[in-house]
């Protein structure tokens, strides 16, 4: 198990250093990060079993407050990012503070009209944020290193993200992440043995909120610019689809389904007349072909055959 | 280099020494060139086309719209073929070599998602080193590009975006503001309408940038040539319900001499129908209307909006040199050309012919071609590419809504009661605020 862990671990980092020269640069940036906000998402919703459909609210809060802190203040994009965590986190902790007392669909309906309050006050408050045209020109700043082209920004980020996903994996692999498997299976139960489950799933969710933050803080900064979009609801959705696309409760299940939808999307823009329908129609089928998301069904594919093998 | 194709100045490298090989490859170019001249007509070679030298080899001009949204109809994949048809017509104007090698177009459909055009421009830039990009829908998205194109050094010609912070806050030394933009609608129908119609108004737009800044704009307009805002509101953007009745009613409490519409697409249809519905006309309530593309008359339907003034940078029935364009476009596509169509033609003809002067696609010296440059052609009357900010100036119509009575076709939509000349059509430069 180990030694499978380490050789995904290999795998990965090879794949996200080869990316921009796989892709173009502007592309790779825009899946790492949006593989880590799935992965924030995963946290959430595989481990702890909360459906959150407001995480454009992190992803965008933490987008917008560290576009600003780097174009008015002119930091450096990684103390940029750490405000963009700060503010993630702040809105994080009451907002998962309420939507914990509910549960399934009613939590995703919470978290869904607290992004959705953002998004108007984001699109109201002009002065601070640009309305429609957002934050425009936000500056990639890091001293002694010049990071304004994509492909630069890419690998000064590439260490950042390493960092949100390792936190998330050592989240998933404490005793806190088994205590918080165990309320998404049974809560009563794990309320009967003495946990905390409140605290334990409100924790999780800022620590989801403030994952997500990172994402967005370098997906603006990264982009040059934060807009609405960052806020607007399907962006929630586009991540909850790449999360249970690659497979719930993977961890890194959402990368692969962010790296899928992106490139489906990307490629698709400039051939069809209606990428949204043929995109839609692809990620139907790959749902009802893989149940349990990509990732868990490429597991079982390569056990069945390494057994077929020692069989035969 | 001179007319010829030949000089002294030749005989030297690029670094300034003194090169035996080159001074007989000269004179044999020279000794060729003399008889073929003295003989038949040259063959493709010597004519002074040859003398543009594309830095890659090939040109390639991307155009990013919106292909499957709100916009696809005004712009979209039409436009895409209005720049394949401007190559098209380029070559055969000047030869298939006119630029020194292939012409390629390349797309992209936004969606109008700002990270997605963001994006797109840089593998156009990079990937496909595309050195133009054309349209671009959505003040957000255009934005983006304009920083991309500042960062990469490669040129931007925005068409459908109407936001003035491309010539404003935003400008940048590749960046450029075709056709039309909030100030000059404000300033054709804002000054006509209250010269002509009534000094009262009453203001409604939808609540989001572009309608702010159509409102901010027109009470500005409005204010200057003697009339008054009585009051204006804003529309929940989007209206879901496409319920207007809300601010009609009240317009007809107010009593306006005229209720300026600053709606676009299928909020403005709607705004029209509920006006002709409360019956405003009749109460002496005239309509003046914000941004008007011939896609949205189709959509409304002609009668309905009969008589309306507004302002556009072009009617494709304006004149007989319009009229060719759209007939050619007609026959290509099975519509009539939007303004942004006839737009996006023109801004590819004129950039290849910026290449042509420059004698290289090298963003720089375009810029420096483009900078300053006065032209007319089918679309731009009475142009100049204002240097300080890139905004291209030129001549912007006032036109009227005419009955299906009158019409000579299923497009033949509007009349043209005026011409808006540039100066009055343009934002005055103090007021761009362009630090490039």
């Amino acid at each position: 198990m180990r030694r499978r862990d380490l050789a995904f671990l290999a795998l990965g980092i090879v794949v996200a250093l080869a990316l921009p020269r796989v892709l173009y640069s502007a592309l790779a940036l825009r899946i790492l990060l949006w593989a880590l906000f799935a992965v924030s998402v995963d946290l959430l919703l595989g481990y702890g079993g909360m459906l959150s459909f407001g995480h454009a609210a992190f992803w965008g809060g933490g987008g917008y407050a560290a576009a600003l802190l780097a174009k008015t203040f002119e930091l450096p994009f990684p103390l940029a990012a750490l405000g963009g965590i700060a503010c993630a986190m702040l809105l994080a902790a009451p907002i998962g503070y309420l939507a914990i007392r509910r549960r399934g669909i009613y939590l995703a309906m919470v978290t869904l009209a607290f992004a959705q309050m953002l998004f108007y006050v984001a699109n109201e408050w002009r002065g601070l944020t640009g309305g429609e045209n957002g934050v425009q020109g936000v500056p990639k700043i890091l001293p002694g290193l010049s990071v304004g082209r994509t492909a630069d920004f890419y690998y000064a980020a590439l260490p950042l993200v390493l960092v949100g996903l390792f936190v998330a994996y050592r989240i998933v692999h404490s005793p806190f992440g088994h205590v918080l498997v165990s309320i998404r299976d049974n809560e009563a139960r794990a309320q009967a043995l003495g946990y905390p489950t409140q605290r334990y799933k409100l924790i999780a969710f800022v620590l989801s909120g403030g994952i997500a933050g990172l994402a967005g803080s370098l997906y603006a900064i990264g982009n040059s610019f934060a807009s609405l979009d960052l806020l607007h609801w399907t962006t929630s959705g586009s991540a909850v689809l790449m999360t249970v696309l690659g497979g719930m409760g993977t961890l890194w299940g959402g990368a692969v389904g962010a790296a899928i939808v992106l490139l489906l999307e990307d490629s698709l823009s400039s051939v069809t007349e209606a990428p949204g329908v043929v995109t839609g129609a692809i990620l139907i089928a790959i749902v009802l072909g893989f149940r349990r998301g990509l990732l868990p069904e490429a597991g079982r594919a390569i056990e069945w055959v390494a057994l077929r093998r020692r069989g035969g | 280099m001179s007319f010829y194709g030949t000089s002294v100045s030749e005989a030297f490298d690029e670094k300034g020494r003194f090169d035996m090989k080159r001074v007989i490859a000269l004179a044999m170019v020279a000794a060729v060139m003399a008889a073929a001249c003295g003989a038949a007509a040259p063959s493709g070679g010597g004519a002074p086309a040859t003398a543009v030298k594309l830095t890659s080899g090939k040109l390639v001009m991307g155009v990013i719209n919106d292909q499957s949204g709100v916009y696809a109809d005004l712009s979209g994949k039409n436009a895409v073929e209005a720049v394949k048809m401007a190559v098209e017509d380029f070559k055969a104007k000047y030869g298939d070599n006119a630029l020194g090698g292939p012409i390629e177009v390349i797309t992209a459909d936004h969606q109008n998602k700002p990270d997605v055009a963001s994006s797109k421009a840089q593998e156009f830039y990079e990937r496909n080193n595309a050195s133009v990009i054309f349209d671009v829908p959505t003040s957000s998205a255009a934005l983006a590009i304009a920083k991309v194109a500042g960062d990469q050094k490669r040129l931007y010609i925005n068409i459908t975006a109407a936001t003035t912070d491309l010539t404003g806050a935003s400008c940048n030394k590749y960046t450029f503001h075709y056709a039309y933009d909030t100030y000059m609608l404000a300033a054709g129908t804002g000054k006509w309408v209250t010269e002509n119609l009534g000094k009262q108004w009453y203001i409604i737009y939808p609540n989001y940038a572009f309608g702010q800044d159509m409102e901010k704009s027109f009470r500005s307009a409005v204010t200057k040539f003697g009339g008054n805002v009585i009051q204006s509101d804003g529309s929940p953007f989007p209206n879901q319900t496409g319920d207007f009745s809300q601010l009609l009613l009240k317009a007809g409490q107010l009593k306006p001499q005229v209720l300026g519409a600053m709606q676009a697409g299928g909020d403005l249809v709607n705004v029209v129908k509920q006006y002709n519905e409360f019956k405003l006309k009749d109460q002496g309530i005239k309509l003046a209307i914000g941004l008007l593309f011939d896609t949205d008359i189709t959509a409304i339907g002609q009668d309905n909006m009969a008589g309306v003034v507004y302002t556009t940078p072009w009617v494709w029935s304006m004149d007989d040199q319009a009229k060719s364009f759209a007939d050619k476009f007609l026959k290509r596509t099975g519509i009539r050309p939007t303004f942004a169509h006839a737009a996006n033609y023109s801004a590819a003809w004129q950039y290849m012919e910026a290449i042509r002067r420059a004698g290289t696609d090298d963003a720089d010296a375009v810029v420096k071609q483009l900078e300053g440059y006065k032209f007319n052609d089918f679309f731009i009357r009475n142009g100049q590419i204002r240097a300080e900010d890139h905004w291209v100036m030129h001549d912007a119509l006032l036109a009227q809504v005419k009955p299906s009575s009158e019409a000579k076709e299923k497009f033949d939509y509007s009349k043209v009661l005026g011409t808006i000349p540039a100066e009055t059509a343009s934002r005055p430069l103090a007021d761009a605020n362009c630090k490039k």
